[in-house]
This record gives C-alpha cells, sequence and structure tokens, in this order.
C-alpha cells in the first residue's frame, strides 16, 4: 500500500521536473534579451557619448550579468535532465517493485514461488539508490537555483542606477530609461521563475521526506 | 490466468490466457510459452496490465532465471508493452523482435534483457535441442511482424492470423469452424491490409506441416481447422481490397 502511494508521488514528481524545464527555458529566452538589451543600450549610449558617459560601463555590466544567467541556467539544465532520468528510473523501478509483490502474491503455492526474490530485491535496491540520489541532487539543483537568483537581484540593482545615469542624458533619455525598464522588468520575470522552480522542488522535498 | 498445455513430448507448449481478472477493457491476449529441459522463451508476452498475473502463472512452469526468452511478433502494446518490466525481472534474457521495430520496442524499456534483432527473412530460436523457426508474416498486420513455427510439435504460433473477437471466457479450441468464421472476419478484414502480403503467407505456410495454429486473441485451430483456415482466409479480401 505504501508502495502504491509512491507510485502516484512519482507520477507527481514527472510534472514538477517537467514544469522546472518549461521554467528553466523562459529564464533563457529573458535572460538572451536582457543580453539585447545590453548590446542596444551600448550603441545608444555610444551616440550619446558624454552625456551618457555613466551609462557605459552599466551596459558592459548589465551584459555580463547576462552571460552569467544564461551559463548557470544552462548547468541547471543538465541538472534538471538528470533529475527527470531518475524520475523516470524511481517510476520504472517502483513499478515494477510493486508488480514483483503482486506476482509473489499470485503465485504463492507454485513450484517456483521464490525464484523471483533475487529480482525483486534488486529492483528494491535500485529504487532506494534512486531515491536517495534525487534527494542528494535536489538539494543541489536548489542550491543552483538560488545562486542564479543573485544575478536577477543585481540586474535590479543596476536598473535601477541605470535610470539615474539615464536622466542625465538630454535626449537620449527616453532611449536609455527604457532599457533601465526592460532590464528591470526581465530580472523580475527570471525572479519569479526562478522562485517558481523553486517553490516546485520544495513541494517534492517536503513529500519526499 | 487459464493454463493449458498443447503440446507435450521431450518438451512443452503452454498456452496462457482467458484471465478473469482481466480489465474488461483491454483486448484479451493468449501468451504460448515453450518449456524445454533448462530454458523457456514466452512468444507475446502481453501487455503490462497482464505482466503480474502472467509471471505468477509461468512460475508453476519454471522459475525465473530459466525463462531466457522472449519473442515478440511485433510492436503493439498488447503484445510486448509488458517490456520493461520483464527487462527488471529477466535480466539476463534475450528478446527476439523484428530489427525493424527496434528502435520502436525500445520506448517499452530495454535495458538490461538482450535485444536480438530478427532480419525481414527470419531465422531461428535455439532452445536446448529445440530448433523453433522464425517465419515472415510482414504485412499481417505489422509491416514487420513474424511467427513461430515448431516443426517437431508441428505448431504455428501465427500472431494476429488468425485472431477472432469473442466475448471473454471462450473456449480455447475451435470446434465449429464456420461459427467461428464470424469472430474472425472483421478482424481480419480490418487489421489485415493487403491481400497480397496475406496470398504470400498462405503460400509460405501451406509448405509446413501444421497440427495447431495458435493465435494471440481467441481460439486454436487443431488439425483439419487449420486448412480450413487457410481456405478461408485465402477467400477473404482484406484491408485495401474491402
Amino acid at each position: 500500500m505504501v508502495m502504491k502511494k509512491k507510485t502516484s508521488q512519482t507520477k507527481s514528481k514527472f510534472v514538477a521536473v517537467a514544469s522546472i524545464a518549461a521554467e528553466l527555458s523562459e529564464v533563457m529566452d529573458v535572460a538572451k534579451e536582457i543580453s539585447l538589451a545590453a548590446a542596444n543600450a551600448k550603441a545608444i549610449a555610444f551616440r550619446a557619448g558624454e552625456k551618457a558617459r555613466g551609462f557605459q560601463p552599466i551596459t558592459d555590466f548589465i551584459n555580463e550579468l547576462a552571460k552569467e544567467t544564461i551559463e548557470k541556467v544552462n548547468r541547471i539544465n543538465e541538472h534538471a535532465m538528470l533529475l527527470y532520468q531518475l524520475t523516470v528510473e524511481e517510476y520504472r523501478t517502483t513499478d515494477a517493485f510493486n508488480k514483483f509483490e503482486e506476482v509473489i502474491r499470485l503465485a504463492q503455492g507454485s513450484a517456483n514461488e521464490s525464484s523471483l526474490k533475487a529480482s525483486s530485491d534488486l529492483v528494491q535496491q535500485r529504487m532506494h539508490d534512486c531515491r536517495k540520489r534525487f534527494q542528494v541532487n535536489i538539494d543541489q539543483l536548489l542550491d543552483q537555483l538560488q545562486e542564479v537568483m543573485h544575478p536577477a537581484r543585481a540586474a535590479r540593482v543596476i536598473a535601477a542606477n541605470s535610470r539615474i545615469e539615464a536622466s542625465q542624458a538630454g535626449e537620449y533619455l527616453q532611449s536609455l530609461q527604457a532599457v533601465a525598464e526592460s532590464v528591470d522588468h526581465a530580472a523580475q520575470i527570471i525572479h519569479d521563475n526562478v522562485q517558481g522552480c523553486r517553490s516546485a522542488l520544495i513541494v517534492i522535498n517536503f513529500s519526499e521526506k | 490466468m487459464k493454463m493449458t498445455k498443447i503440446y507435450e513430448g521431450n518438451y512443452q507448449w503452454i498456452m496462457f490466457g482467458r484471465d478473469v481478472n482481466k480489465p474488461a477493457n483491454i483486448i484479451d491476449t493468449n501468451q504460448y510459452m515453450v518449456r524445454t529441459a533448462r530454458r523457456c522463451l514466452l512468444m507475446d508476452p502481453g501487455g503490462v496490465e497482464l505482466f503480474a498475473p502472467m509471471l505468477a502463472a509461468v512460475l508453476h512452469h519454471a522459475p525465473v532465471e530459466e525463462i531466457t526468452d522472449l519473442f515478440a511478433s511485433h510492436q503493439d502494446p498488447d503484445i510486448i508493452s509488458s517490456l520493461g518490466l520483464w527487462d527488471q525481472a529477466l535480466p539476463k534474457a534475450k528478446l527476439h523482435a523484428s530489427k525493424l521495430w527496434e528502435g520502436f520496442i525500445r520506448h517499452f524499456g530495454c535495458e538490461s534483457i538482450e535485444y536480438v534483432g530478427i532480419p525481414d527473412n527470419g531465422g531461428s530460436i535455439k532452445l536446448d535441442s529445440t530448433e523453433l523457426k522464425i517465419i515472415p508474416a510482414h504485412y499481417l498486420h505489422s509491416s514487420a511482424n513474424f511467427h513461430i513455427y515448431d516443426a517437431q510439435a508441428k505448431i504455428l504460433m501465427s500472431g494476429d492470423v488468425g485472431a477472432a473477437l469473442e466475448p471473454s471466457g471462450a473456449p480455447i479450441y475451435v470446434d465449429n469452424f464456420d461459427a467461428h468464421t464470424e469472430h474472425m472476419r472483421y478482424f481480419h478484414q480490418r487489421w489485415m491490409p493487403s491481400n497480397q502480403a496475406k496470398r504470400v503467407w498462405i503460400e509460405r505456410v501451406r509448405k509446413l506441416e501444421i497440427d495447431i495454429m495458435a493465435p494471440q486473441h481467441g481460439r486454436v485451430f487443431k488439425g483439419d481447422d487449420v486448412k480450413r483456415f487457410l481456405d478461408w482466409f485465402e477467400a477473404l479480401d482484406v484491408g485495401v481490397a474491402v
């Protein structure tokens, strides 16, 4: 009975892990948008010359943050893929273990009922190993997601600075303010999505424990 | 799961089916096993839903370590979707199935079991001293489809050919061929795509000595009913011809 419950938990894990992949894909798109906004801002700041002198190093910094986010998300994606594979393996081994229990019950009294024991023990061992590995990986993934929120937070601070610098750029004010807004908005989306991933993982983590 | 010995010599053929606990909304299937001294071949071992009663039934005849070979006539889920579970139960077994379907069948889970790809022209499976022939039955109904022929027992395991759709609890053997055709007609007309494929197969199996024809659904044909089936099937337009 306990094992049957575990099978349905595994199914909900599939959904949670898949939703993380979807959220991360959006984070990646937004990070690319930030990178593009940084390139755009650099061009504007170059045209603005002296009026946007304070803005030029900010654009480099925005670009660096976008790159850092993309790299981190790539690593997280690899980790999420591993988590997905472990979920598949756990689903298979849990299902097999449940079925083997049923076979043993149905085969009671048959000449060879005990011959399934070795396979059943092996599957049970694999199932436990999967759960342990999943636990370790989910903790690591939570840490990685925490890390990716740092550049997003920094991007919001930079966006605030950008607004100040933009206010001194004369006729380029509107263009540079739009860049600052877009960076701020993108950083907010990244923050929310990553927070969403963390919440999904925390729910799985809690149900596992 | 009902177990019926359909051949007893220095090895046995056992048919499994008519499972009273089977969910009502899945098609009833026949599974077959050849049991030699130290090895077993399971033919079309069935779908996921059937795995537990099927393995429990097999354990009445053989221990797990002697279930050495599986055969899938084609790729359908009622034939082999239990593969992922057999894969966990029988880590040293071999699966004999079409080379063409390998990449598809592996979706059911096949990490430990060795996939032995059958070429289009068929082959053989050796179990101790018994040799079983793998007979091509392409497009009946699957594009890469095989049957198993045992020359000593004179049994042809004919996959979906000869299948019938009947209410549950039907007898194991055909007892009134003419009446039985009504349970077979729709199945063959709808699932078998080609008269040409049908004719090639009939020509091939007419050369074989067959006492028993054992399909994957419905009843088993014995003696003269095998010939009656081949004549009836030959006259029946199927698939694109209908």
